[in-house]
């Protein structure tokens, strides 16, 4: 049904509810088609009007779809009224309608009742990412940078993750004004996108930009640019980091591969103790390799290749002198069939260790072992994103570092060599360096921006 | 006195209106609360001369009429248990028109707020919501029944009163003798089936529930049989959450039941090289029926698709293993590999009465699969590769060649 563009008398909304197919739900469906038709709110008021003089009562329901739409318009005295009539109406609301309250107070000059209500929700349950997000802009839009922060940790703190859009309205807010503690604050936000592998979207990088450029007496230049392959910034010549894990980072991460990747819940889910333990042996009997493949999975590149050609391809081409390759297969590689010839077998065996696992065995869970066990300067090739063996990693700390370690020591054949810089947001005090994505959502996580901004002081 | 007022206004007012509104039924109910609650606002606007302009606010003051109590009620507030919280919270939502169950127990509540996110809450209201849903229609359903039933037995009983209906009764005791003698007769000279029931600590308890009630179903579908199994629950602990479920099944009839439970494992009672261990994941697959093995069921519903479990235990005992030959069968559309209890158990006593995979498969549920494979496998292979390449148009002159070579070559053959 459309809504009528003028506010109606009484009987004419009965005329109007009488037509209507079923008339329980009139007023249900009219409010929604209001809120979607974005009607006048008199409109609403007048049907609200007749609802109240027929039951003597309005159902919390249609008070929420006329909040809803005076928030959609932002009638802030009307959501005040709502609000006091909820309050009297009901001995506590639900998030639902909290939600919109915090949303349509906070951006109005009625912000601090926005905060308000943001303890009220507390009392019940844990408020969700957008009632801190609205507060947090609205303190922020008003100055308030210190509520704002106070906010965020608290925000943080409940295990919430901000999206980039607040942490990008903190730059905004912030841009010319002074205070060390500000600017830790802000460089703070900075680290939380390092620690957690965030990269800045375009919009979001120019305000991080504008802001260093406006912080006053800092003389902070920004400039776009792209790393070179060594690692080094254009701009400012300085070397990035490298994706090297410490010594401690690395343990760990080997440990728990072994414990949550290799044996998880059961280690004949994967392979089998026997398997696992003949593997062992052969990787420490020839320690350490450069680098490792897998086979079948590089045997598969090109879909028009026999797959032992293509094998044959990728480790001819990876074989130089004094570089020690470890090539991991299953058993039904070394029957002689169209794809797999005994010939090319042999000859591959003569310039790489080979393992053939079962042929019900995971072949990756190997690859990582054996990778791992050789060392830092070992790399690994295949095109799998390992994305099922990060999954049984149990604490997100450690998938960040597998994540790390998989930047850069993975191989993926076609396109890219393995980086010898981390793409990460860093920092050595007097210059920042930050990847980011084109726009805003692009970018598969896989895929690592090549696009940077280099800040540097100039003292 | 005056408590008991104050909450059957609340009642009145903030529960029972909406509700009513919602469902669109007792509409009896509107005119107890109109008067109740507004009688006298409604009089005041009556007064007024209905040609004079719109009053858009009037609403407000009707919803506000009733401040002086309400705010009483907010001095009377004291500090909730969270459990009271919860539930008013509950209600709240149900006005808001979110599937939420109307009524619950203190243990769903329970349940509800060790529910580690919102999200997990979410899902566990709507989940008791729909019960709810289906609990009410079942219970409509009945009524309606029962009363017709009555309807017929008057009239039947004004037109023969000297009728008796005795002989149905009969009849439905005397078959179940007959099922009870020939599973009784297949635990001395059937043939073993095994369920594993050691996948306890690999299923949430809801999944245990819905595990008991699939093999619930199966139990049910093999004593009808012509031919049933001789059903073994191996790997069974006495108190375990399964034994639990099942004793809220099956009651009295529990101890009843014409099937062997213990708590060894399969390898213990019978010969290892007669086992064979049913799994998706086998990379065996199925060629015929055996009557002289001894098939092995994992008891475990998985809804979060834990793969490997089961051949993981295969693998340690060392049994060979083997899976439903779906690929060769039918064209699978979507859905997992798995199937639940009740319909293995189904496609198996079929196989154990006809050995007709057709027939077998069509227990798989239809949804899963497009349609049965008539010609032989790698051609409809061809096939569906040839559709699948025009549809992205991927070298598709590529694809055409090939096809007219290895067509020609065929006409060439013939």
């Amino acid at each position: 049904v459309q809504p009528p563009e003028n506010p109606l008398q009484a009987d004419e909304w009965n005329k109007l509810r009488e037509s209507f197919r079923s008339p329980e739900i009139f007023e249900e469906v009219m409010f929604n088609n209001m809120v979607r038709c974005n009607s006048p709110v008199d409109v609403a008021k007048s049907l609200l009007t007749h609802v109240a003089k027929r039951n003597g009562d309005i159902a919390y329901n249609l008070l929420l779809k006329y909040l809803a739409l005076c928030v959609q318009q932002g009638q802030t005295s009307e959501i005040c009224d709502v609000y006091d009539i909820m309050k009297i109406r009901f001995r506590i609301l639900e998030s639902g309608a909290y939600n919109l309250l915090i949303r349509g107070l906070s951006n109005s000059n009625q912000w601090r009742r926005a905060l308000t209500i943001l303890e009220e929700v507390k009392k019940i349950t844990v408020p969700s990412r957008t009632n801190y997000e609205s507060c947090i802009k609205a303190a922020g839009h008003h100055q308030e940078m210190n509520l704002a922060f106070e906010l965020y940790h608290e925000m943080l703190a409940k295990d919430l993750v901000p999206s980039l859009d607040v942490l990008q309205a903190f730059f905004d807010f912030s841009r010319g004004m002074t205070g060390a503690e500000l600017q830790k604050e802000l460089f703070g936000i900075l680290l939380y996108l390092r620690e957690n592998q965030i990269y800045p979207h375009e919009t979001f990088m120019r305000s991080i930009k504008l802001w260093f450029e406006s912080i006053p007496g800092g003389n902070w230049r920004g400039h776009l640019t792209s790393i070179k392959d060594s690692g080094q910034c254009p701009v400012c010549n300085h070397q990035l980091e490298d994706s090297d894990l410490t010594e401690e980072e690395y343990n760990n991460l080997r440990e728990r591969i072994i414990r949550d990747v290799i044996h998880g819940t059961d280690t004949f889910r994967k392979t089998s103790p026997q398997e696992f333990q003949a593997f062992q042996t052969f990787v420490e009997n020839r320690l350490p390799f450069d680098i490792v493949i897998d086979g079948l999975n590089v045997s598969h590149i090109k879909p028009r290749k026999m797959q032992c050609e293509n094998l044959f391809d990728a480790v001819n081409s990876l074989a130089k002198e004094n570089v020690r390759l470890l090539v991991l297969g299953r058993k039904h590689m070394l029957i002689n069939s169209s794809n797999w010839r005994r010939e090319i077998m042999k000859e591959m065996q003569n310039k790489a260790d080979f393992f053939f696992a079962e042929n019900i065995s995971e072949d990756d869970a190997f690859l990582l072992y054996a990778t791992l066990r050789s060392g830092k300067h070992c790399k690994f090739v295949t095109r799998d994103f390992l994305r099922d063996h990060k999954a049984c990693l149990s604490d997100s700390l450690t998938r960040q570092l597998f994540r790390k370690w998989q930047r850069g020591h993975q191989i993926v054949f076609s396109p890219s060599p393995a980086f010898c810089y981390d793409s990460v947001v860093q920092t050595t005090g007097d210059t920042w360096h930050m990847p980011y994505k084109d726009t805003y959502g692009e970018k598969y996580s896989y895929r690592v921006p090549r696009k940077w901004l280099c800040l540097q002081q100039k003292l | 006195m005056q408590s008991a007022n104050m909450l059957l206004k609340r009642i009145v007012r903030s529960s029972v209106l909406p509700f009513a509104a919602q469902h669109g039924m007792k509409k009896d109910l509107f005119p107890l609360s109109r008067t109740l609650s507004l009688s006298l606002c409604l009089k005041q606007d009556n007064s007024c001369s209905p040609s004079e302009k719109l009053d858009l606010d009037a609403w407000k003051k009707v919803m506000k009429s009733g401040l002086q109590e309400a705010s009483e009620t907010v001095s009377e507030r004291e500090e909730l248990s969270s459990a009271a919280a919860a539930r008013e919270l509950l209600e709240m939502w149900r006005l808001a028109g979110r599937s939420v169950p109307e009524n619950i127990s203190d243990e769903q509540l329970k349940t509800l707020m060790e529910c580690p996110s919102k999200s997990a809450k979410k899902k566990y209201l709507k989940y008791l919501y729909i019960r709810e849903l289906y609990k009410k229609n079942d219970k409509r359903k009945m009524d309606e029944k029962r009363r017709r039933r009555l309807e017929e037995q008057e009239e039947a009983s004004k037109t023969s009163e000297d009728r008796r209906n005795s002989f149905m009764c009969v009849w439905a005791n005397s078959v179940d003798k007959a099922y009870s003698w020939r599973v009784a007769q297949s635990m001395i000279f059937g043939q073993p089936l095994v369920f594993d029931m050691s996948y306890e600590n690999e299923m949430s308890s809801r999944e245990v529930a819905n595990t008991v009630q699939q093999l619930v179903f199966s139990e049910g579908c093999n004593r009808r049989c012509a031919d049933p199994f001789h059903i073994h629950f191996c790997n069974f602990k006495e108190d375990s959450l399964y034994h639990k479920e099942f004793i809220k099944h099956y009651r009295e009839a529990w101890g009843k039941l014409l099937i062997t439970v213990t708590d060894q494992c399969y390898t213990e009672i019978f010969p290892k090289d007669k086992l064979i261990y049913l799994t998706a994941d086998s990379p065996r697959v199925m060629k015929t029926f055996d009557h002289n093995k001894i098939y092995i069921i994992g008891s475990m519903v998985d809804r979060s698709i834990k793969t490997g479990v089961s051949l993981a235990r295969a693998k340690r005992l060392g049994l060979e293993t083997a899976a439903l030959p779906l690929e060769k069968y039918l064209l699978w559309n979507s859905g997992a590999k798995n199937l639940t209890l009740d319909q293995m158990m189904h496609i198996l006593l079929t196989l154990k009465d006809t050995g007709d995979w057709k027939k077998a498969l069509e227990f798989v549920p239809k949804r899963k699969y497009c349609g049965f494979i008539s010609r032989p496998v790698h051609e409809l292979k061809k096939a569906l590769n040839l559709i699948n390449t025009l549809k992205l148009k991927k070298r598709q002159e590529e694809v055409r060649k090939q096809f007219a070579k290895s067509y020609s070559k065929k006409l060439m053959q013939k």
